[in-house]
């Protein structure tokens, strides 16, 4: 099939497009350089054509997001609308159903997804909610920052056995990449404790954070994966832990990066930018942490902006977890994955008139304000921690005008006024800023360049049009209507099919499924799997045989191939 | 003043919802448009001039308008749901969820109402002279917050956890009521004049005060000693003390 997008106000960073006029065609789900004239016709008449928008962190499928559904059916009381002849039935505003969420992406004019954490003996879960996951290619990121296997090998360090586990835990879990939540962390709460900084043991173990950080760092670019390692860092919603912060990014300059690419990607930042010592002095260090990301290109790190309202925090990072239900006196709920990890569910709700809360909202601007490349810090709420992804549009409208922060920033809490800068930015975000933080970032961090995030022959043909046109629209006046152009693409175009316009779902194809396959010397695997071996016999509840996803659970799979690179080649 | 009366065509064997008989909804429309609005019984979209014989005496502004049910609506939910102002009178029973989250105006009924009765309520009256049944004034699966104002009576008696999560408002229950009233409390006040068992466990902040008998108190209050509201003597207990909780429970 065919397709030709006219008179588009084309904004594509990537190719060094700034909203000219061009023409796009596209053939077989692909961009192409030209069409025939039978092609069918879009006319964009002029308004803004971008590339369909890339999310490299939300929570969107598996164990924790379903946990959420389950503790929270007030949420699923929110965002409810019937079945039509072509969209299925959705519920839920903070932890949507499965379907909502492919939907309410793609009416955001967003093509392609990554779920943040996946714990490899919840894979499955994870994988049986993707599938159903209408429209959206999608992915999910592989936990490692606290499995036995991974600290046993760092201990001994054995990068070689490392990166096999690595690369069957890839296998096991389809996972396309290593996320690493509070590493060793998530060890220490099953037995109650917490990891206060990058340099404390784990207890059983004898490995730091900080050594569990580098030698997934490590593996990482040995097997040459096409995203970095995502870090959350530890201490994080702790006050004063920007320093942690600090002392886990510069971590990043012990490796060197095998692609074009960040070694480190620090997620939710708004959550690790912490200063002060209590509640009581608590203040934003975001500009602390944004230097140092101006400083060092080796490292991105995404937003996680919060938004007012209702909001539902899930995380690997059981402890802190535990804290927050304590803090807030809210319902809590409690994972433990074996030998992987732990994980808790808190709802919370986000108020403007709570200093403290008024306080991460302005640190999570400040963020994106203060870095000066946008590559470097993508625009994520961490959803659906600091609120649901439904309010990108929102985040993008604050980030391009500085008299809607302004208005915004009268209605909050006045400490935002003395404990951050944000009332003295007045930096404004323009659409190639935005494009870059909403898809080109995100897709050059998610290492899915070529393919995602550009509008140049060879990529896949996701692209959004928005109701706005760029010559004749003031963004830093007129707020209110780009805030509304982005929450409601006039064109979705995934894979050259038209599936949403006007806002409307008009098709529901099912999206790919990324996973990376990344190659050991079999040696390597042998040797690795022994261990494995006895850890099953010993230790998992499950038996190894019922451990790994099957291909039945990816019925519509995209495989990345990595692996050890050759040595000639290093 | 506009004066709306409804009356069963025929007896309601299937659950029907009302959310659409409400003052706000009512307010201003003809019979034919009231005729049109959307009532599902079960599974099955219908309409209240279906279901419904409707009267229209005037018209007015939904403060201004007055609903009469007349007959056997004890299949019917969701009557006077989200009601900002205006009246209903119900001159028998009703089924749950009568007055949800309603802000405002006023809900009469002679009869008896099934659970949910002012189910997370903001403001408004309700009196019911009849019985209530399971969550007076209660908040729905999973909400942490249940009635948040205005006020609700009933004449007779309520079953269980009346007032759950309640935040604010004020129930008063003239008889007794089932185990667990005020459960998680988070502020506002419950009057019970008969008796109840298990009071206000998991309260953090609010008052339960008790005329009758306490069957069963819960370990978890903290003995202040005697007090005079409104000059009646009470033992005054605080708690959840698990919790470290500030709710008052007044106990004759």
């Amino acid at each position: 099939m065919e397709l030709l997008i006219k008179n588009g106000a084309v904004v594509d960073p990537v190719n060094g497009n700034k909203g000219d006029k061009t023409d796009i065609s596209i053939k077989d789900g692909k961009i192409v350089k030209t069409v025939s004239s039978k092609a069918t016709i879009i006319d964009a008449g002029g308004r803004l054509v971008m590339a369909g928008g890339v999310d490299a962190h939300s929570h969107i499928a598996g164990a924790k997001v379903n946990v959420g559904r389950m503790m929270r059916p007030e949420d699923s009381r929110s965002g409810i609308s019937p079945r039509t002849k072509i969209t299925r039935p959705c519920t839920g505003y903070t932890v949507p159903n499965v379907y909502a969420m492919g939907y309410r992406y793609a009416q955001m004019g967003y093509t392609t997804v990554f779920e943040a954490a996946q714990a490899i003996m919840k894979a499955r879960h994870t994988h049986e909610e993707l599938e159903e996951i209408p429209i959206i290619d999608k992915g999910a990121l592989t936990l490692f920052g606290s499995n036995w296997p991974t600290m046993d090998f760092v201990r001994e360090k054995d990068m070689d056995k490392l990166a096999a586990y690595v690369s069957w835990g890839l296998l096991a879990s389809r996972g396309f990449g290593v996320k690493c939540v509070n590493p060793g962390g998530g060890e220490m709460w099953g037995f109650g404790k917490n990891v206060t900084g990058i340099d404390d043991v784990v207890p059983g173990f004898d490995v730091t954070p900080k050594e569990i950080i580098v030698s997934l760092m490590k593996v990482n670019e040995m097997l040459g994966l096409p995203h970095s390692v995502h870090l959350h860092c530890n201490n994080l919603g702790n006050p004063g832990n920007y320093k942690t912060t600090l002392a886990s990014m510069e971590l990043a300059n012990q490796v060197k990066a095998s692609k074009k690419r960040q070694v480190m990607h620090v997620t939710h930042l708004l959550f690790n930018s912490w200063g002060g010592t209590n509640w009581g002095d608590f203040e934003s260090k975001a500009d602390e942490v944004a230097n140092f990301l101006n400083n060092h290109k080796n490292v991105t790190g995404d937003m996680g902006q919060m938004i007012f309202g209702s909001a539902t925090t899930m995380t690997a990072d059981g402890p802190k977890q535990y804290a927050n239900a304590k803090l807030l006196h809210a319902k809590w709920s409690n994972g433990d994955v074996e030998l992987e990890d732990a994980s808790g569910v808190v709802p919370i709700y986000y108020v403007k008139q709570i200093s403290v809360h008024a306080i991460m909202w302005a640190i999570g601007l400040e963020l994106a304000l203060l870095t000066k490349d946008p590559y470097q810090m993508l625009l994520t709420t961490d959803h659906p921690n600091g609120g649901p992804f439904v309010n990108y549009s929102e985040v993008i409208a604050l980030l391009m005008s500085n008299k809607k922060r302004q208005e915004e920033i009268k209605t909050v809490h006045e400490a935002v006024h003395a404990k951050n800068k944000l009332p003295g930015l007045d930096r404004e975000l323009d659409f190639s800023e935005i494009a870059i933080m909403t898809r080109a970032g995100t897709a050059k961090v998610l290492g899915l360049l070529d393919t995602k995030g550009h509008l140049g022959v060879g990529a896949d043909a996701d692209i959004s049009i928005y109701d706005i046109k760029p010559d004749q629209i003031d963004p830093t006046v007129e707020h209110a209507k780009i805030k509304s152009a982005f929450s409601s693409a006039a064109y979705t175009i995934k894979g050259g099919n038209v599936v949403v316009k006007d806002g409307q779902i008009t098709a529901t194809p099912l999206g790919r499924t990324y996973w990376v396959d990344a190659k050991v010397p079999q040696q390597h695997h042998d040797e690795m799997m022994k261990d494995i071996v006895k850890k099953f016999k010993n230790y998992y509840s499950m038996q190894l045989a019922n451990y790994m996803v099957q291909d039945e659970y990816l019925t519509h799979q995209q495989v990345v191939k990595a692996g050890i690179i050759p040595a000639e080649v290093n | 003043m506009q004066t709306v009366t409804l009356k069963p065509k025929k007896e309601i064997k299937i659950s029907v919802e009302g959310e659409n008989i409400s003052a706000d909804i009512f307010s201003g429309k003809t019979e034919k448009e009231i005729h049109a609005l959307v009532a599902w019984m079960g599974n099955q979209k219908t309409t209240i001039g279906e279901l419904f014989s409707v009267k229209v005496e005037g018209s007015g502004p939904a403060a201004d308008t007055k609903i009469i049910l007349e007959g056997d609506f004890s299949r019917v939910k969701r009557i006077g749901e989200g009601m900002t102002a205006g009246l209903i009178l119900i001159t028998g029973n009703v089924d749950m969820h009568l007055g949800a989250k309603m802000s405002g105006g006023k809900i009469s009924v002679k009869g008896n109402v099934d659970s949910w009765a002012g189910r997370e309520m903001k403001g408004g009256e309700l009196i019911i002279e009849g019985n209530a049944a399971y969550y007076l004034g209660a908040g729905y699966r999973g909400e942490s917050c249940g009635m948040r104002g205005g006020k609700i009576t009933v004449m007779g008696n309520a079953l269980d956890f009346v007032g759950e999560h309640m935040c604010g408002g004020e129930i008063i229950v003239k008889g007794n009521t089932g185990i667990l009233p005020g459960l998680s409390n988070n502020g506002g006040k419950i009057v019970i004049g008969g008796n109840t068992s298990r009071p206000g466990s998991e309260m953090s902040k609010g008052t339960i005060i008790v005329n009758g008998k306490v069957e069963e108190m819960m370990p978890v209050f903290k003995l202040e000693g005697d007090e005079i509201v409104d000059g009646v003597t009470y033992k005054k207990y605080t708690g959840d003390v698990i919790g470290n909780g500030k709710g008052l429970l007044y106990v004759k």
